[in-house]
């Protein structure tokens, strides 16, 4: 008898009431979602979402609407008040042994990038690999030479190739951000989390970043979860997008060409979408 | 400026009196003491040349000792500081460990070489032990406090990856804490000659052994050759120490490209 039978012989049948609505297409599965940082004011109410595989999924939102918040309950940096994740069949949860395991397979880049500045952009991309390399082997700094050449491939991937030796906090903001993304492909992911990564950027480093996070989402078959304030960016390269206002999830809309579907009135303009954004804002 | 401040000045100038007044700190005994001081000075510009060789070596001997002191107290000092960090331990870890560094640091070296000598006899050992046990003390409190400044957007981010709490520290905490150390280390490389010249006043060896001696037997001429090469070498340090900071750490503040 295999565990899952015997497991729905031994467990109350609600117990996988939930788990049964997830197909296998999806990656992520939010229900009724709730999350606190003080315990008085929630900054995410009954959220509701779910992400299939292979999406390029963007949550856009004005500062404070809870959007990065999201992020965190997707790698389990924090776990909801209420409700309930689902991440490739796990509820996030950081000291979780085997989420933590999970959670080498997904790829965060917070808005700070969180790179560790005094080393070399090589250094950096290699931490992505950490979880795959030995105890004594990583305390010794020794990679070894397959993870060396993956690192460099995926440096001159994302455009950096000649500059591996050089110190992280000699670079411009554009660079710093190709490091961050290549760190997270260095993982080998099959999730991509990105907080508002180009939003402090001009428009032409923003688009250069926003098309290599797509042509490395789409050349890997990632699934990639993006948070923008900038409504523009999200509809030309996202394919779903949720707007979230005040810690709620006011509208859901599919992108495919030029068509925007909103999932519950039907089709929609890029107008209206705007006009309905921007009416939300504070 | 406003009379509450005219009143903290005159409170300040009463202590200051009142207390020079309680240990019999006289001015007057100052002024009654100078010609004294010529005499010293005086005898001290009668050098005995002959007497540089000696001195250049016991330097060199107090120089041996504080630098074994400075390396093998900085290596003592490194694990102990990530230990001592409050934000990679329990407090169970980090509260005890404080107090023991912090009784390290509390006697100067020169108690910490009574208490050697008593222990492993006259000599340079006891002076090295001494100087080791001030550097752990020292440098890892200046360690665990640049630890607990590190970023926490990298630790996070590098958390969020699931790596170990031992490869956070290798490949984040380390490198993030790394660029205050070699100024901690020059620093306290410093410091602890300076500190090696006098241990000698207790027995634990160094040029200090040489200065206390003339002194007490009057030869001040004698003690001024070992007291003049003290300074030139000290000023030498300082020199060289500017040069390394500036190459190393001030062109890193900078964001100009460094090789080390």
């Amino acid at each position: 008898m295999s565990f899952n039978k015997l497991a729905k012989q031994l467990l109350p049948t609600h117990f996988f009431s939930n788990l049964s609505t997830i197909s296998t297409k999806t990656l992520i599965q939010m229900n009724n979602v709730w999350a606190s940082y003080d315990a008085k004011n929630y900054s995410l109410k009954e959220i509701t979402l779910s992400i299939e595989r292979g999406t390029n999924y963007a949550i856009v939102g004005q500062s404070g609407s809870g959007k990065s918040t999201l992020l965190k309950l997707i790698n389990g940096m924090m776990i909801p008040s209420k409700g309930q994740i689902k991440v490739d069949y796990q509820t996030p949860n950081i000291n979780n042994k085997e989420f933590k395991r999970a959670m080498s397979k997904i790829g965060y880049i917070p808005q700070s990038l969180g790179l560790v500045k005094n080393i070399t952009v090589l250094e950096n991309v290699l931490i992505g690999s950490l979880p795959r390399i030995g105890k004594l082997n990583s305390l010794l700094k020794k990679f070894p030479e397959s993870e060396i050449q993956e690192a460099e491939k995926i440096i001159k991937l994302v455009g950096l190739g000649g500059k591996s030796e050089r110190k992280t906090y000699m670079l411009s903001g554009g660079e710093k951000r190709r490091v961050a993304i290549a760190r997270a492909l260095m993982q080998k992911p099959i999730l991509l989390l990105a907080d508002e990564i180009v939003s402090e950027l001009d428009q032409v480093t923003a688009r250069e970043i926003m098309d290599l996070v797509a042509d490395a989402q789409q050349r890997l078959n990632l699934t990639a979860v993006m948070v923008h304030h900038d409504m523009h960016l999200a509809l030309e390269y996202a394919n779903r997008v949720a707007v979230i206002k005040e810690g709620q999830k006011i509208l859901e809309i599919g992108i495919e060409g030029d068509k925007i579907i909103d999932f519950q009135s039907g089709n929609m303009s890029q107008q209206e979408i705007m006009e309905l954004y921007n009416s939300n804002e504070p | 400026m406003n009379p509450k401040n005219n009143l903290i000045i005159a409170l300040v100038i009463a202590g200051i009196i009142a207390m020079s007044y309680n240990i019999d700190a006289n001015p007057a005994e100052f002024v009654k003491g100078i010609p004294n001081l010529a005499i010293v000075l005086k005898e001290m510009t009668e050098v005995e040349p002959n007497l540089f060789g000696t001195a250049f070596w016991s330097m060199l001997e107090t120089i041996e000792m504080a630098f074994i002191g400075t390396v093998v107290g900085v290596t003592i000092a490194l694990p102990l500081s990530m230990l001592a960090a409050r934000n990679l331990n329990s407090k169970f870890v980090y509260v005890p460990l404080r107090g023991i560094l912090a009784a390290a640091r509390t006697f100067p070296s020169i108690l910490w070489a009574i208490l050697f000598v008593i222990m492993v006899g006259l000599g340079t050992f006891a002076g090295v032990l001494a100087i080791i046990m001030y550097t752990v003390g020292f440098i890892a409190k200046l360690q665990y406090e640049s630890i607990e400044a590190v970023d926490s957007d990298p630790v996070e981010a590098v958390n969020s990856i699931g790596v170990s709490k031992w490869q956070l520290i290798r490949h984040v905490i380390i490198p993030e804490s790394a660029p205050h150390l070699l100024s901690q280390i020059l620093y306290m490389f410093d410091y602890n000659v300076r500190q090696t010249s006098i241990l000698g006043l207790v027995g634990a060896g160094g040029i200090g052994f040489y200065i206390i001696n003339y002194i007490k037997f009057f030869e001040y001429g004698k003690a001024a050759v070992f007291m003049l090469v003290v300074l030139i070498t000290v000023l030498i340090i300082d020199f060289v120490s500017v040069k390394i900071r500036d190459k190393y750490i001030v062109k890193a503040q900078k964001g100009m490209e460094v090789k080390i």
